[in-house]
Order: C-alpha cells, then sequence, then structure tokens
C-alpha cells in the first residue's frame, strides 16, 4: 500500500468522488447526444428513455457533489483551497442542469425538427459532447496534474467556437427560411440556444478551473 | 538545589522564556495557523514538543557566546538581567514597538557587566552585532533562493490540488517543527543563558548511556516555560501574524518558515560549525538572533523576487529601529534594576571575585600569548572585578578581546582542595576510568587557582589534554572543559 495514501487519507477520498463525479458528467454528456440522435430518428420512446438515464444520473452526481461539499466543509483541507473548490464546485454544478433543462424541453414540447437541421445539429451536439468531455478532463487535470489544465481548458473553447459557429448558421438557416411560422422559428432558437447554453457553461467553468490551477501553482 | 530562594531568581529567566514562547511561535506557526492552514492544538503541540528538544539538545552553543560577552555569576544578577530583557520585551509590544529577546538580553547582560565592573568582550559584541545585520539578510537571500525553487519545482511537477493542499499542509507542519527545533536551540540562551555559570541543578547520570547535565536541566525548564507561553498565550499573536502576512500563499508562507528555521539553525548548530570547520570552510558563529527579523527578512526576500512591489519599507525601519532601542532600555532597565535589588532588597547580584596576578599567573599569561615582558611589576596585586584586572594589564601590553578573557580565566583566584570525601561524590560515569584515576592520584592537594589543577591533570594524563587547534577540536575539548568545570565546583573550599 502506497504510505502516502494512508498520511493523506482525506485528499485521497475527495479525489476519487472528484473522480466519480467527472464520469457522471461524461455519461451525462454522451446519453444527450444520444438521446437527440434517437429524436431525430423518430424514436420519442427511446428519447424518454436516455432523458430518464440521464435525470438519475444527475441525482446520483447531485448527491455525489453534495458529498464533496460536505467533506471540504467538514474535513481539513486549507481554507483557501476549500473555499476555492465550493465555489468552484457550484459552478460546475450548472453544467448538468443545463443539459438535463435542454432535453426537458423537447420532453414537454416534443418540437417538430426539420430534417434539413438534423445533420448541422448533430455536428453540433458532437461538439457539445467534446466540449463536456474537455471540460472533465479538465477538471481531472486540477485534481492530478495542474500543468496539463490550460491544454484542455482551450479544447473547451475550441469546442465552443465550433458549437457557436454552428448555432449563428442554423439561427441564420432557420430565419432565413420563409416556409417556417414566426411561433416555430422561435422554438427552435430556444432549442438551439439550450444547446448553445451548455458549451458556454462549460466554456465558464474551464475558465474557474484554469483561474485556480494558475493561482494554486504561483 | 536547595534554596528556594533559587526558585524566585528562576522567575526571571521563566517570565522571559513564556514572553518569547508568546511572541516567537508566531514567527513560526503564525502563517499557518492565522490563515487557519493548521489549527492551534497541533500548532502549540509541535512548537512545544520541538521547542524543549531543540533546547535541551543543541542550545549550548549560543549560550557560550552569551557567556563570553558576560558571565554573570550571581543568581540575584542573573534574575535581573533576564527579568529586564523579559520586562523591556513586555513593554515594547504593550507600545507596540519592535521587540526582540535576542537584543533585549544583550542589553541586560551589558547593563550587567557595566554595574559589576565586569569585563564586557568586545569582540563577542561585534560578533552578536553583526549578525543583528546578517541574519535578516541571510533570511532574504534564502527564502529568495528557496521561493524559486520551490515554484519552479510546483510548476514542474505533476500535482493536483488537493494533493498540492495536503502536501503544502504537511510541509508547513515540518518546517514548522524544525522552526520550533531551530527557536528553542537558538533563542534558549535569551531565556537561560544568563543563569549557566550559576546553574543550581547537579548532572543527572542514568547508567552510563543516558546523561543531563545541569546545563541541560536549566535549559529543559526554560523550554517548558517557551512551551507554556506558546500554549497560554501566542493563539492571539498567531492569529495576528497570520492576518498580517495573509497576501503570502501558503507556498510562501512555508518558504517563509523555512528560511526562517535555517538561518535560526544555521546560527546554533555546533554540528554544522564543526563540519564547516573539518572541512576548513568559514564557520557561522553561535549566536542568539532574533525570531521576528529572520522571518520580516523571509518575507522581504519573497517580496524582491516577486518583483519588489510588496516590499514593506517600514518593516526594515522597524529592525533598524528595534537594533538601537531594544538593547538601551533593557541595559538601563537592568542597571536600575540591579542597584535596586542590590542596595533596597540587599541580594547579591554578583560574586566577590578576586584576581591576583602572581609568577604563575604570567606564566600562563605567555602561554597564552600574552607579551609578558613587563608584566611582572603586577605580581602580587589583587584586583576585585575582572575589568579592573583587565584594564590594569592593558595600561602594560596591549590586548586583543581573546586576550582579555585569558587574562580574567588565569587570575581568578579559586580555592580548590581534593580530599576523599569529595572525591567519593563523583560520578564514575561521568569521567573515563583514566580520567578518575588521574585525579585520585591528586588527592591531598591544594590549589589557588582553577588552572592550577587542570595543569596537574593534564600533565598526568593525556585524557585531560585540551586538544586546541581552534574549531576542529571545539567540540572534544568542550567536554573536557565541562568536566573542568564540574571539578572546579566540586573541589571548591
Amino acid at each position: 500500500m502506497n504510505p502516502l495514501s494512508l498520511l493523506f487519507k482525506k485528499q485521497y477520498a475527495v479525489e476519487e468522488k472528484v473522480q466519480r463525479l467527472l464520469r457522471f458528467l461524461e455519461d451525462m454528456a454522451h446519453l444527450y447526444q444520444a438521446a437527440f440522435e434517437s429524436y431525430f430518428e423518430g424514436s420519442f420512446e427511446e428519447f424518454s428513455q436516455r432523458n430518464h438515464e440521464l435525470g438519475e444520473i444527475e441525482k446520483q452526481l447531485d448527491e455525489l457533489g453534495h458529498q464533496i461539499q460536505m467533506t471540504l466543509l467538514h474535513e481539513s483541507l486549507m481554507p483557501n483551497s476549500r473555499d476555492d473548490l465550493l465555489w468552484f464546485l457550484t459552478k460546475l454544478d450548472k453544467v448538468p442542469s443545463s443539459l438535463k433543462h435542454s432535453l426537458g424541453d423537447i420532453l414537454f414540447e416534443k418540437p417538430e425538427i426539420p430534417d434539413e437541421l438534423h445533420s448541422s445539429m448533430k455536428n453540433m451536439l458532437v461538439h457539445t459532447h467534446l466540449a463536456v468531455q474537455a471540460l472533465a478532463h479538465a477538471t481531472d487535470s486540477l485534481f492530478s496534474d495542474l500543468r496539463s489544465v490550460r491544454q484542455h481548458v482551450e479544447e473547451v473553447s475550441r469546442q465552443e467556437s465550433e458549437v457557436d459557429n454552428i448555432e449563428y448558421k442554423l439561427l441564420q438557416m432557420v430565419f432565413e427560411n420563409k416556409n417556417y411560422e414566426l411561433a416555430k422559428q422561435y422554438q427552435l432558437k430556444g432549442i438551439l440556444k439550450q444547446i448553445g447554453r451548455v458549451t458556454n457553461l462549460a466554456e465558464d467553468v474551464a475558465d474557474t478551473v484554469l483561474i485556480l490551477a494558475t493561482k494554486h501553482s504561483k | 538545589m536547595n534554596d528556594p530562594a533559587i526558585i524566585i531568581f528562576l522567575i526571571g529567566g521563566l517570565f522571559l522564556g513564556w514572553s518569547l514562547g508568546a511572541n516567537d511561535a508566531a514567527n513560526v506557526f503564525g502563517t499557518a495557523v492565522g490563515s487557519r492552514m493548521v489549527r492551534f492544538t497541533t500548532a502549540a503541540i509541535i512548537c512545544g514538543i520541538f521547542v524543549i528538544l531543540g533546547a535541551v539538545i543543541s542550545g549550548t552553543g549560543t549560550s557560550l557566546t552569551l557567556g563570553k560577552l558576560g558571565a554573570v555569576d550571581a543568581l540575584g544578577g542573573s534574575f535581573m538581567a533576564a527579568l529586564a530583557a523579559g520586562l523591556t520585551v513586555y513593554w515594547m509590544t504593550k507600545f507596540g514597538l519592535p521587540v526582540s529577546t535576542s537584543q533585549a538580553i544583550i542589553g541586560s547582560i551589558i547593563g550587567w557587566n557595566l554595574f559589576s565592573d565586569s569585563y564586557t568582550d568586545i569582540s563577542s559584541l561585534l560578533k552578536i552585532l553583526s549578525t543583528w545585520l546578517v541574519c535578516p539578510l541571510l533570511s532574504a537571500l534564502i527564502a529568495a533562493i528557496l521561493f524559486t525553487l520551490a515554484k519552479s519545482i510546483v510548476r514542474k511537477v505533476s500535482i493536483g490540488l488537493i494533493r498540492l493542499d495536503g502536501y503544502t499542509r504537511l510541509a508547513l507542519i515540518l518546517a514548522g517543527a524544525f522552526g520550533a527545533y531551530s527557536l528553542g536551540a537558538n533563542n534558549i540562551a535569551n531565556v537561560m543563558g544568563v543563569f549557566v555559570p550559576v546553574a543550581p541543578f547537579k548532572d543527572i547520570q542514568i547508567g552510563s548511556i543516558f546523561s543531563i547535565s545541569s546545563i541541560q536541566q536549566l535549559f529543559l525548564l526554560g523550554g517548558l516555560a517557551i512551551a507554556v507561553g506558546v500554549f497560554t498565550y501566542s493563539k492571539r499573536v498567531m492569529m495576528t501574524v497570520g492576518s498580517e502576512l495573509i497576501t503570502l500563499t501558503p507556498l510562501a508562507a512555508w518558504v517563509a518558515v523555512m528560511a526562517h528555521s535555517i538561518v535560526l539553525f544555521l546560527f546554533a548548530s555546533e554540528r554544522l560549525e564543526q563540519f564547516l570547520a573539518n572541512l576548513s570552510l568559514p564557520t557561522i558563529p553561535l549566536v542568539p538572533v532574533s525570531s521576528s527579523q529572520a522571518v520580516v527578512g523571509a518575507v522581504i526576500g519573497i517580496g524582491v523576487v516577486q518583483g519588489g512591489r510588496e516590499l514593506q519599507w517600514h518593516r526594515i525601519y522597524s529592525i533598524v529601529k528595534g537594533w538601537v532601542i531594544t538593547p538601551i532600555i533593557s541595559l538601563l532597565v537592568c542597571i536600575v534594576g540591579l542597584y535596586f535589588l542590590q542596595n533596597v532588597f540587599q541580594q547579591t547580584v554578583k560574586r566577590e571575585s578576586q584576581y591576583q596576578i602572581s609568577s604563575g599567573v604570567i606564566e600562563q599569561f605567555r602561554k597564552a600569548g600574552i607579551n609578558t615582558d613587563e608584566l611582572d611589576a603586577l605580581s602580587g596585586s589583587v584586583f576585585f572585578s575582572s575589568a579592573e584586572v583587565v584594564r590594569a594589564v592593558e595600561e602594560i601590553v596591549p590586548l586583543s578581546s581573546q586576550q582579555g578573557l585569558k587574562v580574567i580565566e588565569y587570575s581568578l583566584r579559586n580555592s580548590l582542595g581534593i580530599n576523599a570525601e569529595k572525591l567519593s561524590l563523583i560520578d564514575e560515569n561521568f569521567l573515563s576510568q583514566q580520567q578518575l584515576e588521574v585525579l585520585k592520584k591528586l588527592e591531598g592537594e591544594k590549589y589557588n587557582f582553577s588552572w592550577q589543577l587542570g595543569n596537574a591533570l593534564s600533565q598526568k594524563s593525556k585524557e585531560w589534554n585540551l586538544q586546541g587547534g581552534g574549531l576542529k577540536n571545539k567540540l572534544k575539548d568542550r567536554e573536557i572543559k565541562s568536566k573542568l568545570a564540574y571539578l572546579y565546583r566540586l573541589f571548591k573550599e
């Protein structure tokens, strides 16, 4: 047994919980993309199933996040690091929430998404998935290798730019198409904005990760 | 320790120890505790234990330097010197002025020297004064180097935030333990150094392995007083220091404590001194230095590395002010206190000593390298203070500071009688078999000066020979000197 693991039992325990939390986040990003694909294929039942699974993981992620916060509050981490981590976890929590809300809107509204948008939207979802994955890697690096945080954060930014570009083009397509009613145009805009919001939040959290990594490397 | 008055007299030193613990523990754990990186209880326990260990194991070196500056030879004098230093520290802290126990006790000792007309060894004084300047500068340099190294290591090593937090906390605790050890080793001389010449305890020997000398017992008591100061009063000071230096990152805090501890250790370690001497490298004088100034120096060093924007000039000014004000106040308080203790409370603040110059003494002077060509004129003269005998010799022949100390050592009268009763009191484990046998051969002899017994023993056995040769044999010679000092006390008539 690694003697350090005995000496730093509390730290290792927090690290292990954070790892689990990040795996949940990655699973959610995967399910999010898969759920949309099912929807595009017209399988609403499969979409509902994916949405349910995502909700279940989000519950576990919430519970785990709460456990980590309690550990940080009660165990003896240094106040400086503890406050930073609590602040970070609160921000990180917004990403899974945004995934859940995005699917929630589809579930209630059951919008009709025109076929000509599917390809670009699928591409947008691939980049969204990659952005969340890069965020998970950046966060993982914050807890394992501060030096490599920057490269993952840059990857999040890159994916966010891709999503932004696709979102802009999709919005143009939606509002330039005179066959769509105004209500439909605004409904589609809402859905696209919700997907775009996921990567915006991911970029925001990634920036926080970079700030913390820089601060604690000083 | 038969006289209960001794306890009262020791209170002066214990008070000084308490105030040192209350104030200076903050230099070791202030940043960590004040910014809640380490719990106060954890810090206090570690600090208490390591201060005592440092004092008992490594406290001798700095005490001997203080002893050279002025050997306070009566308990009343030691009490007042320690009390004056303690009061100075207390008052200056109360008025928010920069404070250093090291500087206070130096002022007190010089005050006692002036009051008792005792010789002040100028070379020791200059050595001490120079370290006051060197200590913060060295601390700043070490901190700058350490900070640069530590920063580059943290950047290169693959480590995460939580583990970095754990490592930093452990590093702070270890640095604190080292700091507390160094504080005990370096600053115990401030607390108990003035009591060393009049140490009221007997050496304790348990079997042939474990022994604790009277000086170590004294230091243990002083260490306990410092530990009590840490537990009872240092929390408030730690919180203040912690919030004052809150801009320090955990890494910078660790560097500050390490640099402070290294400096205190460098100025206290006899082993290091011996090691450097063996390599023919210049040695570092063993002198009590100011813990507060070491830590401020370290913070300044870190500030310089970070671009110098955070340089705290008012703190540098405080250091310089402390060099001047603290010893002067302590000196004055000590002189006034000694006057009252001697004339109002009728206490002995200085032992009545006679310094006699005889042909044998002059011969000893010659062996010590003093030009004795015209000293015969002083033969038969008796003096009643160390300063007086040095002045008399200096009127005839110029003396170096070291020679001044030799004049005092050889001319001090000390009637010794070697008798069976006292020989039976000697702890056989303290002396080697050969040393004891040689000593027993001197039964019935009487001497007027301590060095006469030393010479007699040295002539009969190499085991009593001082090696000389400077620092290289310092530790071996110190052991023989401590045995001789024990014999001089034992056979005194």
